[in-house]
Parts: structure tokens; C-alpha cells; sequence
């Protein structure tokens, strides 16, 4: 599945996730979850996957520990003040099952991808020329800038910089001039792209999608469709 | 402040990806009608790069750090460009740093969109004549804007049998945490543009 375009990846990804996001029910959650293993192998990105998960498994962690404390009127267990509830605890099991298998499946068909590959992608999705054009740009530029944000951070702080909330005029002159190097470093690209004749013709037509990625993302379909109508009856 | 995937009904986040579908066919279109839009690209995307790289460094705001949210700032200093640049920012970090997600990329838009908007509105309208008050406005009003419509969409998206008092409850906790960061980004906003306006003013050319 390696060869898989980015056009069709960020297809097969919208169908999936909106899929899963519209399950209702705790019945299906297993499946939607096998599901979501089975691309994350198809696509062997299971490495990549676990890497970036940190974030979303912070905050199922976060709902488990609270949903089941605080909601629903059914008590399954006390201790002292502290009650464990059937509804939240359902509640729970519902947005994680469906948030971890979001980002799975996301992350398995798009951060496998470069981030160039990605925009690609969406420029061949017909996403406006301006807003794929603004996407490249801040990618490439980005590590440049975060890095001099930092810098800038490091700076002040061995100038013996205030700190708390005296520091935030400080950080504003930071943003400040950021912001006017950014308008300089922008006259100068604009005056390269122009030599290289940007918005002089006309973009290249994507290639069509091909047989396998047509078949990948009907099954996709049907298998959304599917998860969908088994919620609704089980 | 993202809504991440599965926690709101998939009928909501498809009218969030409506919305902002809509609000982004305005901005175009707007942003077309312009003289020459396609100059402009290098200088809104070189200043969404700061935007973005500045909300991801931690800024401490006692008694905790917070990443500043800057749409306020993007709507004054990009005016319709801010929504196009606010959904590349929110597509990219919902790719590279799964800050987010792709089911709630439409109403994660409207959280940050409509606020950039209004602080653009407040101030065209009354920047010109009491500048500090606007560039504060813009700043802490376009954080409380946030938090209401994140709240909202909270409230209205979670599921209905899960207790609405305690929900309530942590959406207010959610709200009032968020007042700290409202005035950090008011004074941020309100000493930058008042730097700007003296040294670079072409940095303003929506105000």
C-alpha cells in the first residue's frame, strides 16, 4: 500500500475517520478498532502511529479518569465520596474507542506521508492554489522561525529577562521583531518566486487515480457505510 | 484549544466543515477582489509562520505556561487572509503534531476563524482612533470569543445522558482557566501593535 497517491490516502482518510466518528453505539467499537489496526499494519506504520499517539492517549487518559467520576446517575461502585458510574464510564469507552481509532488510521495513511507529499496531495484534491501555496511556504520556513523564536527565548532569559507576567512586553518585542524580519524575508522571496515565473501558466493537471486506489477507496466506502448501518441496528 | 476527533457527533462535525466552507468561499472571494492577492502570499505565509511557530513555544503565564492562541493578532494583521492561513495552521498541526483532528478540522476553523474575523472588525472600526483599546480588544476579546464557541460546541456535542450540571461545571473550570491566557494575549497584542505601528506600520495594511 506504500505506493498509495496522497490524493487517494487523504480520500481514504476523510471516509474512514468520518465513519468512525459517527458510530453511536459500544457493539461496534471493537470492530471500528480492528479496523483501524488492520490499516495502521496494511500501510506498516505501526512505529509512526505509536510515536505521535502521546498526545491523544493523554487526553483518553484524562477522560477515563473523569467521565466515570462525574457522570451518569447509575453508581456501579463507592468508595467514601468517590463513585463510579455506568454512563460515564460508557460515555468514556465511546469517545476514546472513537478517538484513538481516528487518529490511528489518520496518522497510518498521512504522517507516513513528507509534509510536501501531503500538500501535494491536497493541491490535487483542488484545495485553493492560495491556501496550498500558504501551506508550502509555512512548512518550509517553519523550523527557521520556531528556531529563532527560541533563540530569541534564550536570549532574554541570560539577559537576566523578567519573568512571570512583567515578561509578556518582552515577549511581545520578540513577536514584534519576528514578525518584521518575517516581512523582509517575504519582499525577497516574492522578488524569487517572480524571477522563477510563479502564477505565469497554468498548475499541471494531478494524474488520475489509479485502479487499485479507485478499488481502495469504494471499499473504504463500504466499510464506513458498513460500521454505520451495524451501529444502527445492534 | 482543539477539539480533537470523537468527541462531538459526526452530524456536527460536518457542519462545522460546512461552515467553514462557507466562511473560507467568503475570504476567497474577498481576498481575490483585491489588486494583486497573489503578492500578498509571501507575506501572509511568512507571517503564519511566526504565528504558527509563536503558539508553539510555551509562554509562562503564572501560575502555569500557556501557547498563546494569536488569532486576534492574525485577524489585524491579515484581515481575510487570516482565515485561509488559520486553516492551513490548524491542517498542518493536526498532521505534523496531532494537535486536533481531521473530523473536527471544520469546527476547530469556526473556534479560531470567527474570532480572527471580529478582532479584524474591532479594529477597522475603532483602530485608527483608539488603537491600544482595539489592539487589546482584539487580543483578549478574540481568546473569549474562542472559549464560548469551544464551550458551546462542548455542551452541545457531548453525549445527552452524561450529567449536564457537572458538565457545565467543567466547561465553566474550562472557561476560567482560560481568563489568564485572554489577558496575556490582550497586553501581548496591545504592546505589539503599538511597536509596530511605530517602527513598521506596513505590517498593518488591514487596519
Amino acid at each position: 500500500m506504500a505506493e498509495t497517491s496522497p490524493r487517494a490516502r487523504l480520500i481514504l482518510a476523510l471516509v474512514l475517520a468520518f465513519g468512525f466518528a459517527a458510530v453511536q453505539g459500544l457493539a461496534v467499537l471493537p470492530l471500528v478498532m480492528a479496523l483501524a489496526l488492520g490499516v495502521v499494519l496494511a500501510f506498516g506504520a505501526g512505529r509512526v502511529v505509536l510515536r505521535r499517539m502521546r498526545a491523544p492517549l493523554l487526553l483518553v487518559l484524562g477522560l477515563t479518569l473523569v467521565l466515570p467520576l462525574i457522570s451518569g446517575p447509575t453508581v456501579l461502585a463507592q468508595i467514601g465520596p468517590v463513585a463510579l458510574r455506568l454512563e460515564g464510564l460508557q460515555a468514556a469507552a465511546l469517545i476514546a474507542g472513537r478517538l484513538l481509532s481516528i487518529v490511528a488510521v489518520t496518522l497510518a495513511l498521512l504522517a507516513t506521508l513528507s509534509p510536501f507529499d501531503l500538500v501535494a496531495g491536497l493541491r490535487a484534491l483542488r484545495v485553493p492554489a492560495l491556501m496550498t501555496d500558504l501551506a508550502l511556504l509555512t512548512l518550509r520556513y517553519l523550523d527557521e522561525v520556531t528556531a529563532e523564536l527560541r533563540r530569541a527565548a534564550v536570549a532574554r532569559s541570560l539577559r537576566g529577562g523578567k519573568r512571570g507576567w512583567r515578561a509578556l512586553p518582552d515577549h511581545a518585542l520578540g513577536l514584534a521583531s519576528s514578525l518584521i524580519r518575517a516581512q523582509a524575508r517575504s519582499e525577497r522571496l516574492w522578488a524569487a518566486m517572480r524571477l522563477r515565473g510563479y502564477g505565469m501558466g497554468p498548475e499541471p493537471d494531478a494524474p488520475p487515480l489509479q485502479n487499485f486506489e479507485r478499488l481502495a477507496i469504494t471499499g473504504a466506502v463500504i466499510v464506513a457505510l458498513g460500521v454505520i448501518w451495524l451501529d444502527r441496528i445492534l | 484549544m482543539h477539539l480533537p476527533d470523537g468527541i462531538v457527533p459526526v452530524e456536527m462535525a460536518l457542519a462545522g466543515y460546512a461552515c467553514t466552507a462557507g466562511l473560507v468561499a467568503v475570504a476567497l472571494h474577498r481576498i481575490k477582489a483585491r489588486p494583486d492577492p497573489q503578492a500578498e502570499i509571501p507575506r501572509v505565509a511568512m507571517l503564519t509562520t511566526v504565528f504558527f511557530a509563536a503558539s508553539l513555544v510555551a509562554v509562562p503565564v503564572p501560575p502555569t505556561t500557556v501557547h498563546l492562541m494569536l488569532a486576534g493578532l492574525m485577524g489585524v494583521m491579515l484581515g481575510w487572509f487570516a482565515v485561509p492561513a488559520i486553516m492551513v495552521g490548524l491542517f498542518l498541526q493536526a498532521m505534523l503534531f496531532g494537535h486536533g483532528g481531521l473530523t473536527t478540522l471544520g469546527l476547530n476553523g469556526m473556534i479560531l476563524c470567527l474570532p480572527a474575523l471580529l478582532a479584524f472588525g474591532l479594529w477597522r472600526q475603532i483602530g485608527g482612533r483608539w488603537p491600544d483599546l482595539a489592539a487589546f480588544g482584539a487580543g483578549a476579546g478574540a481568546v473569549v470569543v474562542a472559549v464560548a464557541i469551544f464551550a458551546t460546541i462542548v455542551l452541545t456535542g457531548l453525549p445527552a445522558e452524561l450529567d449536564a450540571r457537572a458538565e457545565r461545571a467543567a466547561v465553566q473550570v474550562f472557561a476560567l482557566a482560560h481568563l489568564p491566557l485572554a489577558l496575556a494575549e490582550g497586553v501581548i497584542v496591545l504592546v505589539l501593535l503599538r511597536v509596530l505601528r511605530r517602527i513598521e506600520p506596513r505590517l498593518l495594511p488591514h487596519g
